[in-house]
């Protein structure tokens, strides 16, 4: 390129990349899985067995969140400055208020998680945890509502740390937060059901899962009306935000949007419940649909955090 | 805050020599491959004869509503006390939000000190010796204006109140403190 003014490079708008698609994935599905698991705890009858989805959700919470801080904190320009974002609040920052409430998520997570798989942990030679899941035992209410609300928290705060961006027209929308909330569900579901199908030999007619299973179809269903809503809202916005549309007939995210996000993230799963009831329920038919909306979520996060900085208003 | 800096660009005398690029690099210590501003010399515009360009300046507009300042987590991105939009290079962890934020796009790493940086109307060289930014001093046409707008006796006071000129983005709600006199074209008295 050749121009009097020199390089361009520096203007590129994308500036966040697939790191930050990961992590705003991995937030999603760390507090997706804990909302699942607390909530079914809540729903269930028997309280005193610990099931299998809540021990999913007590390894998918605490480990999906530690994998997506180390991608966030290694994509700054200065990582080993991270802790100055520790000691330094702007309060205005969506981004302060989202580091302000994992802070608080992040320890009390793994607390709950030694509580609930204070019996397992032996097993992988974590026995020396035991005790200090005995000892947070009588707590274990008020720390369950904790976590719930401030997975609440970190599921929405994905969505309003990119929302907060009145540059970008795709991304600054109120819709955002709702939607990675709902499409974090359903990663927390998929993730759930996985690890209870895989590492504590579940059964597929276990009554969670057939429970977590029939979460399926509301979800992906809220999942659609907030992209339909998103889309809608564009269109009628006009001007930057009506073109910014044109990414879903892009070749490469239009591609991710419609077989990524659409094709295998909700056709599949909802095509899947038409099976018969013998195949649908076997641990195969069940693993794959869950990789699939994994993937389809994945392919969200990849979608919005591209597309929408393609477009400035 | 009583001083509002504002810096005023008059696209009718610029020839986008790129003079303020270069004065701002070397006043500034900015390294290779990266810059503070930028006259992009847009267009053609019109039907032959009549074409034109465009110079389009681009670098920080100082917003008074600055997206930069309120999405920095660690409050690196400020304002200071005379309503400069700034950053503090040791607070700065280099997360990139501003840089996302910013409508404008005029925010950078610096590849030397890894913080976001751009322009700040030379607050710590020139300014802090009381003259004026490079760029303006350097423009060999006169086509930059710097001062404060709260000073009605300024230059950039007088301009602002008898010239017409718009602003970048308005309707984002940022408030741009440099201003454009657009080009004056095809009148007799252009
Ligand atoms: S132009 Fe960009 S960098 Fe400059 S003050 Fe405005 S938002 Fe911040
Ligand atoms: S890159 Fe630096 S100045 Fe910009 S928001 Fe992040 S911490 Fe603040
Ligand atoms: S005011 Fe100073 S820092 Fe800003 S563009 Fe001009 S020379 Fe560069």
């Amino acid at each position: 390129m050749n121009n009097t003014w020199g390089d361009m490079a520096q203007y590129d708008p994308l500036i966040w990349n697939w790191i930050i698609a990961i992590y705003l994935f991995m937030a999603g599905l760390s507090a997706g899985s804990v909302l699942i698991g607390i909530g079914m705890r809540w729903y269930s009858k028997d309280k005193s067995i610990e099931s299998p989805i809540l021990k999913a959700s007590a390894i998918i919470g605490p480990v999906a969140i530690c994998l997506g801080l180390a991608c966030l904190v290694f994509d700054l320009t200065k990582p080993f400055h991270f802790w100055l974002i520790l000691i330094n609040y702007n309060f205005d920052s969506v981004m302060a208020m989202g580091v302000a409430a994992l802070m608080a998520y992040m320890p009390l997570g793994f607390i709950y998680s030694i509580i609930v798989l204070r019996d397992d942990l032996a097993k992988w030679k974590l026995g020396f945890l035991t005790p200090i899941g005995n000892m947070f035992l009588p707590f274990r209410k008020v720390i369950e509502v904790l976590m719930f609300v401030l997975a609440i928290a970190v599921g929405a705060y994905t969505g309003f740390l990119i929302s907060a961006m009145n540059a970008y027209p795709m991304l600054n929308t109120a819709i955002l937060p709702a939607l990675f909330l709902a499409s974090g569900l359903s990663a927390g579901a998929a993730g759930n059901l996985i690890v209870a199908l895989t590492c504590f030999n579940s059964s597929t007619h276990d009554g969670e899962v057939m429970k977590l299973h029939g979460l399926d179809l509301p979800v992906i269903i809220t999942e659609m009306m907030f992209l339909f809503m998103l889309f809608t809202s564009l269109y009628f916005t006009g001007g930057a935000a009506a073109e910014s549309l044109a990414s879903l007939s892009q070749e490469v995210w239009g591609s991710v949007f419609w077989y990524g996000v659409v094709g295998i993230g909700f056709c599949i799963p909802i095509l899947s419940m038409f099976l018969p009831s013998s195949t649908r329920h076997t641990k195969a038919m069940m693993l794959t649909v869950a990789c699939c909306s994994l993937t389809g979520v994945l392919a969200l996060r990849h979608f919005i955090v591209y597309a929408g900085q393609t477009y400035i208003s | 805050m009583n001083k509002r800096y504002v810096m005023v660009h008059d696209e009718n005398k610029c020839i986008g020599c790129q003079a303020c690029n270069i004065a701002c690099r070397s006043e500034n210590n900015v390294p290779e491959g990266v810059t503070r501003l930028q006259v992009r010399v847009e267009g053609p515009y019109g039907e032959a004869p009549n074409l034109h360009f465009k110079y389009h300046r681009v670098s920080c507009q100082q917003c008074e509503d600055a997206p930069c300042v309120s999405v920095c987590p660690t409050g690196a991105a400020y304002i200071d006390e005379n309503g400069l939009v700034s950053i503090h290079n040791d607070k700065c962890v280099g997360c990139m939000y501003c840089i996302a934020a910013c409508p404008y796009k005029v925010r950078f790493i610096n590849p030397i000190t890894k913080a976001a940086d751009k322009c700040n109307f030379c607050k710590d060289t020139r300014l802090a010796r009381g003259e004026q930014p490079a760029c303006v001093t350097a423009c060999p046409t006169d086509a930059l204006y710097f001062g404060d707008a709260n000073d009605s006796e300024s230059e950039v006071a007088l301009l602002l109140n008898t010239k017409i000129t718009y602003q970048d983005k308005t309707h984002l709600g940022t408030k741009p403190r440099v201003y454009r006199i657009p080009t004056k074209r095809g009148g007799i008295e252009s």
